[in-house]
């Protein structure tokens, strides 16, 4: 009787759960499945917007093409280098920064908030800010030609491949550094005292305390940082949107979300454009699903 | 007896009422471009319009022109678009060879049938507007772009502006060169700069004085006369910051600027319509007379004398409208454009309208002369179903050779290969 | 001896003004920007493009703000435009955080079947790029009659699988012992959920609650595909639109972007206390 009871009970617990997950369930299946099983769908069609006709079915055409187009294998390689110029001094410097935060005693929160104001704006307030900055006449030259000594030198920021390409990175990281500074903060904040201080009392300076106590304590943030970063910069859009709208050379920064926007939008090739955002839709399941891995592991405690 | 006649009574009442409510009020959505001055008196056609036809309202909505593309294209997509638009041609044209736009109904606005309406237009208005005998669109405007001269740079750099203009390209590479101030190598002044994203209608026809073509007679080649295409991107490479530092995409478009008469750009590539804008922005600068308009420059080796490409808007309707809605559509934007001189005066753009034409006025507006004339050794923009795409695709090309410093030939190929893909492509 | 603490005690020195200078150095490059977009604001366009840049505005060029406000049409619509975007971004914020925490205490205190399934899904729909399903989400939109709508702006974010995940790892470690004790008072589940669940999750809440209206507050993409109608735009589609065709005077432009900034930055000021102290963020955040 007492077992009958307890079953019960689990069962209305089990109801109540699906209660509360509902809501968020139907949401996702209209806003999220759905239409990606739609996109994937599209994928094999070539469709043309404007055309009342049927779209035509083409199986793997679509596929087929892009692993074979230099234009789509160029978005990869932008794609590429963005995210590893980016993601990699985001890691580096937030790194850095916290630590060099964590070992000061005092104004740690107005440093922390000073770095993170710069992601409190909205991508596109912050792409008009840098366009300004960026321009020959702006702040960027004339900051490097004093820091150079040289005199109205034109870096050509938005002009120059090599050059655009670092701008892009430039934005992104300002935006970010804050961010991931501070998740920084909270990996080192969250090794207890009682390690450090041991660990002085053994006699480590600075620099083994970091190198050989908080690093390997913080390899897990460090993951899950790292993915992070990954995982944002391969969403990246609206800097690489509003700077080529603005005049800057579409080729080297045509990363793959705005390369899916024009080849849907300007192009209306339909077919395709799900075709690539499958592609990175799975490049992007691989990334998460390792993030969540990792996240996983680094719920074991720090001891 | 009085039984069935009060019936009949009810029925017929009924069936008034019925009539009543058929001719229910219409609303007609109507999308457009930003333009501060013809919006002012649009809306008042709009008030007129609806006080003539109480049934009947409009809403009226702009998007700045460089969005009303893409805004059409998803609306469309998604069946979901506004009863009346306009777009310039070259966009226009895919809404035409798709069905999506109804043809002119002829009849609701006067005249007998598409000959008739034809006549009363300049020829060759309705040429790109006519599939099977039928027309499309009704024209907004038709523009074609010169070069607008600021007299005291001009001065201040010690060039008489009456004469010293640039004649030829490469000449404008030599006079923009002593109206460019620079500070180091950024410039402060520039002498010209082009019309960046437009190069369908600015670009190509400097190829066309080359002897070169997008395509080839039948359509199905891509690029002709290589010459002549690397020798107008070796002139964008020159005129770049990787040649002789004259002006760049990257800089605010020249007219924007220039109505402003700020001291940043000498020369400018636009319409007719910028002198109202200037009249607005600046009426010191407008009323000075500090300002000329000179025509489209020609290559010295040029086989052809060929003047920018002009371009038209055309009002077109929705052909998934109701047949009740697409006649009150027409009637509507016939009796916005009726108005053929307030558009001229106030907008400053012109419909290709006989008795516009014919009005002795239309040649004493300033500089009429010149655009007319330039006009005149001109032809409409290149139209084909995926015009814009080609045009991104020149954009990409002359920007790699201009900013990404690419070798031309190399750019040439790349163009080439890629609009020969969306021609062997057919869906 | 005392020669050997003297030297590690400079080197410590050293280190300490060194890594001050670092982070005074790096906080002035990151601050810049914001600085310049006050200032630039304040000044006419002809000076902003000045070189060198003049630091310091001459007086309040206030005509930035007030063009800025008035509009290319001068009909004021950023006023109608900045409340769109705040009733959104709002809106969006406040369901999220419902229907996260709602899911995620769902996910984390109750076992039924299938749950690791939900769960795998919610987080699969994280990885899906909003470009790959941008066409067939409008096609959806535009079915159901939302173009132009608030509820068409506002639906397709309501379900925010990252929002499930913060909740979910919050909630994990709430005590079950509280939660046991309020059912053999008696209370229902909902009731649970809002008095007692809900209101101890401050920290989560606030950060889920900023982060969604941050990003409606900056998102261009959809507003772009839904908006058709001037007076439903929201800031990043007016500053496109400003930007466009006519006039791009950096002055003004400058000024929109401060005015599009304010209810963000008044928010950080605000709420940033809950995930940002001297310890950095609180756990309930780390994931």
């Amino acid at each position: 009787m007492h077992r009958k009871r307890g079953f019960s009970m689990e069962k209305k617990k089990a109801r109540w759960g699906w209660v509360f997950v509902t809501p968020s369930l139907i949401l996702f299946a209209a806003f999220s499945f759905y239409p990606i099983i739609n996109a994937f769908y599209e994928s094999f069609f070539n469709r043309n917007l404007l055309s009342l006709r049927p779209p035509r079915f083409v199986g793997w055409d679509n596929y087929i093409y892009l692993f074979g187009s230099k234009d789509f294998w160029l978005s990869v390689q932008n794609t590429l280098i963005f995210t590893l110029g980016t993601f990699l001094p985001l890691l580096v410097f937030s790194l850095v920064l916290a630590v060099f935060i964590m070992s000061i005693k005092r104004f740690r929160r107005f440093f922390q908030m000073a770095f993170y104001s710069p992601a409190v704006l909205s991508s596109v307030v912050a792409a008009l800010i840098w366009l300004l900055i960026f321009d020959p006449r702006g702040l960027a030259n004339q900051g490097l030609n004093a820091l150079m000594g040289t005199a109205g030198v034109n870096y050509n920021w938005l002009s120059t491949t090599g050059m655009l390409r670092l701008s892009t990175i430039v934005v992104y990281f300002w935006k970010y550094i804050g961010y991931f500074t501070v998740i920084f903060v909270s990996g080192i904040g969250s090794i207890p005292d009682t390690l450090r201080e041991a660990a002085l009392i053994d006699g480590a300076n600075r620099w083994t305390l970091f190198w050989y106590v908080t690093l390997p304590l913080l390899k897990p943030t460090t993951m899950l940082v790292s993915i992070m970063a990954m995982i944002q910069c391969l969403k990246t859009f609206s800097t690489q949107y509003m700077f080529t709208n603005a005049g800057a050379p579409t080729r080297p920064i045509n990363v793959i979300t705005l390369n899916i926007y024009n080849t849907a939008i300007k192009d209306y090739r339909i077919g395709r454009a799900t075709a690539m955002s499958i592609l990175l839709f799975i490049v992007m399941f691989a990334f998460t699903w390792l993030q969540l891995k990792v996240s996983r592991t680094e719920e074991v405690s720090h001891m | 007896m009085k039984k069935t006649s009060a019936l009949l009574l009810i029925a017929l009442s009924l069936l008034l009422a019925a009539s009543v409510v058929g001719a229910q009020t219409i609303e007609l959505t109507y999308w457009t471009h930003t333009d501060d001055n013809r919006t002012v008196i649009e809306n008042r056609y709009i008030e007129e319009f609806q006080a003539m036809y109480p049934n009947v309202t409009i809403k009226r909505v702009v998007n700045e022109a460089s969005k009303m593309g893409d805004l059409m294209l998803t609306a469309f997509s998604a069946n979901n678009a506004p009863d009346i638009f306009n777009l310039p041609i070259e966009q226009e044209y895919g809404y035409m060879m798709h069905h999506r736009v109804a043809p002119v109904n002829y009849k609701a606005i006067g005249y007998k049938d598409a000959q008739d309406l034809a006549s009363q237009y300049m020829p060759g208005t309705f040429d790109t507007v006519t599939m099977d005998g039928q027309i499309y669109g009704l024209p907004l405007e038709l523009t074609n772009w010169s070069i607008y001269i600021n007299k005291n740079i001009f001065r201040d750099a010690g060039l008489d502006p009456e004469t010293d203009y640039p004649k030829t390209w490469e000449e404008m590479i030599e006079v923009a060169d002593k109206l460019t101030l620079r500070n180091g190598e950024i410039i402060t002044r520039r002498g010209f700069d082009f019309r960046y994203p437009y190069y369908l209608v600015a670009m190509l026809p400097m190829v066309e004085q080359l002897g070169g073509q997008l395509l080839s007679e039948d359509g199905k080649t891509a690029i002709v006369n290589d010459e002549a295409w690397i020798q107008v991107f070796e002139w964008f490479r020159t005129w770049g910051p990787h040649g002789r530092n004259l002006g760049s995409p990257t800089y605010t478009a020249a007219r924007k600027i220039f109505n402003m008469d700020n001291n940043d750009i000498a020369m400018c590539l636009t319409g007719f319509y910028q002198q109202g804008r200037i009249r607005v922005d600046n009426p010191e600068f407008y009323d000075s007379g500090e300002w000329m308009v000179v025509p489209f420059p020609v290559f010295e080796n040029a086989v052809n004398d060929v003047g920018c490409s002009y371009y038209g808007h055309f009002m077109m309707v929705n052909a998934q409208a109701s047949a009740e809605k697409q006649e009150w559509a027409w009637k509507f934007i016939a009796y916005m454009l009726d108005h053929g001189w307030e558009y001229l005066e106030t907008v400053n753009i012109i419909q290709p309208r006989q008795d516009l034409l014919d009005d002795p006025r239309y040649m004493e507006l300033p500089y009429m002369n010149v655009f007319m004339d330039d006009m005149a050794r001109s032809h409409m923009v290149f139209l084909h179903e995926n015009g814009f795409q080609f045009e991104r695709f020149i954009k990409e090309a002359i920007e790699s050779v201009m900013l990404s410093n690419m070798p031309s030939d190399e750019a040439l190929d790349i163009l080439r290969e890629r609009i020969q893909e969306v021609l062997d492509d057919s869906y | 001896m005392n020669a050997h603490k003297t030297r590690s005690w400079r080197l410590e020195k050293m280190a300490t003004t060194l890594i001050w200078l670092f982070l005074i150095v790096a906080c002035i490059l990151v601050v810049i920007p914001l600085v310049f977009m006050f200032t630039a604001a304040a000044m006419p366009a002809r000076d902003i493009l000045r070189m060198p840049y003049p630091w310091i505005p001459e007086g309040f060029y206030w005509q930035n703000f007030w063009n800025g406000l008035r509009g290319p049409e001068g009909t004021f619509i950023f006023i109608r435009n900045a409340l769109n975007s705040l009733i959104v971004a709002g809106t969006v914020s406040a369901f999220t955080v419902l229907f996260s925490s709602l899911a995620g205490y769902g996910l984390a205190k109750f076992e039924f079947k299938g749950r690791t399934l939900v769960f795998m899904l919610i987080m699969a729909t994280m990885m899906i790029p909003f470009e790959a399903i941008m066409i067939p989400l409008y096609m959806v939109a535009m079915r159901m009659g939302l173009q132009d709508t608030y509820t068409g702006l506002i639906l397709p974010f309501l379900a925010n699988a990252f929002g499930v995940f913060l909740m979910r790892q919050y909630l994990i470690t709430f005590p079950d012992e509280i939660l046991d004790a309020a059912r053999i008072d008696g209370a229902s589940e909902p009731r649970i959920f809002s008095r007692i669940v809900l209101p101890s999750s401050g920290p989560a809440v606030a950060t889920l609650a900023i982060l969604a209206f941050r990003s409606q507050w900056d998102s261009l993409l959809w507003p772009l595909l839904v908006v058709q109608s001037d007076e439903m735009k929201t800031i990043p589609l007016y500053i496109t639109k400003f930007m466009a065709e006519t006039h791009s005077d950096e002055g003004i432009m400058m000024a929109i972007a401060v005015m599009a900034s304010i209810p963000m930055i008044v928010l950080f000021l605000t709420l940033s206390k809950y995930f940002i102290n001297k310890d950095g963020l609180t756990s309930a955040t780390k994931g």
